[in-house]
């Protein structure tokens, strides 16, 4: 939707400048901005609540895409959190460390859980 | 009576404390593989339970020797099964544990999977998680997961049998093709009191020697592991598991000359 909402600015600045913007041009954006993006969700699990940690397990959600099998893979995505926020992520949810209960010697889920989203 | 010999050594009880699995690859004669090619998916009781399953895979020497090794004397055989068989693609089972796995020293139970056929990656083999046979979850609540660092596809030969810790995390992978994927899933379990009657060079109990870490353990969770294991080493060979940290090397300033 970003992509196209920039295309219609660049055609109707040369439209502008030509006086030939209309109001069709203007319900044009109008149906642009309207039309449904979609949420892409992102797990990282990080070694730390350090966004700068490297990261243990990983998972995308992506419903633009068929639900189709994918084999399993052992590159990371991105090597940090931070690293997949400068690529246009946002943390929709932080580690609480109030969950983290340290006692015992029993370990139990894995690592520190940011969820991401990117609206397509 | 069948007289089952013992086939794991201390190191090699050691890695099963620290990875929670035994993967012995290519074992069961292909003859008898052979003879699984028909097998309905679901419960296989009558066929586990068989004379001719329980010599050929279950009292198997090499596959009976580790449970001998890591369930004690007169262990239980098991008496059924499931037929695990996919064939055509799926994404893949989630990430789960089976019933109520989690923390706990004790070895009673060895989840097995027996594959009759060789599994690429294509044909969604079994993943397993090293390692993640004490970590207590909700099955539920691992679901989410995806790929994990350490993580282990069981692209095997025909005939290999992995046998597990109940309780370690695994999945069927992702699968691509329309090949015949079977595993054939049973257990064995403990009946005899712990203690170091595997195969020994010597009388003395070492101490447990640690394993590296696996690649998605965190480092307090590397602390942790390591306690866990070593209490685990301590109940198998049948010594109390209360143990307090200290530093083997250090000594009291008490014993110290002024």
């Amino acid at each position: 939707m970003k992509a196209a909402i920039g295309e219609w600015l660049a055609t109707s600045r040369q439209k502008l400048q030509a006086d030939t913007l209309t109001i069709d041009d203007l319900d044009r954006l109008a149906d642009l901005v309207e039309e449904h993006s979609c949420q892409m969700i992102l797990y990282l699990y990080s070694k730390s609540t350090n966004m700068r940690s490297p990261l243990a397990s990983w998972m995308l959600y992506d419903a633009t895409q068929p639900q189709e099998p994918q084999l399993p893979s052992q590159e990371v995505p991105y090597a940090s959190v931070l690293a997949a926020v400068a690529d246009g992520w946002r943390i929709v949810q932080f580690p609480n460390a109030k969950l983290f209960a340290y006692q015992g010697v029993d370990n139990d889920y894995l690592g520190f859980e940011f969820i991401l989203e990117k609206m397509v | 009576m069948a007289q089952i010999k013992p086939t794991l050594d201390d190191d090699g009880v050691m890695d099963f404390v620290a990875s929670g699995y035994v993967l012995l690859e290519g074992v069961i004669d292909e003859s008898f593989n052979r003879r699984c090619d028909k097998l309905d998916r679901g419960a296989v009781n009558a066929f586990v339970g068989s004379d001719d399953f329980t010599h050929a895979v279950l009292l198997h020497p090499q596959v009976a020797g580790v449970a001998r090794s890591l369930l004690g004397e007169d262990f239980l055989v098991p008496a059924g099964g499931h037929h695990h068989l996919f064939e055509a693609p799926h994404l893949g089972q989630t990430w789960h544990s089976d019933g109520l796995s989690g923390s706990g020293f004790d070895v009673t139970e060895l989840q097995c999977y027996y594959y009759p056929h060789a599994v690429e990656i294509e044909d969604g083999p079994t993943m397993i998680l090293p390692g993640s046979h004490c970590r207590a979850v909700d099955r539920e609540a691992i679901a989410h997961y995806g790929d994990i660092l350490g993580q282990l596809s069981l692209t095997v030969a025909a005939g290999t049998v992995a046998m597990t810790r109940y309780g370690i995390w695994h999945k069927a992978g992702p699968k691509t093709n329309d090949r015949r994927r079977a595993m054939i899933k049973f257990s064995y379990h403990r009946q005899a009191e712990p203690r170091r009657d595997w195969r020994i060079d010597t009388v003395e109990i070492p101490e447990y020697v640690d394993r590296p870490r696996f690649a998605y353990v965190t480092e307090v969770e590397s602390y942790r592991d390591r306690v866990r294991r070593m209490c685990t080493w301590n109940w198998l060979c049948g010594q109390d598991t209360e143990m307090a940290l200290r530093w083997e090397t250090s000594r009291p300033v008490s014993e110290l000359g002024g």
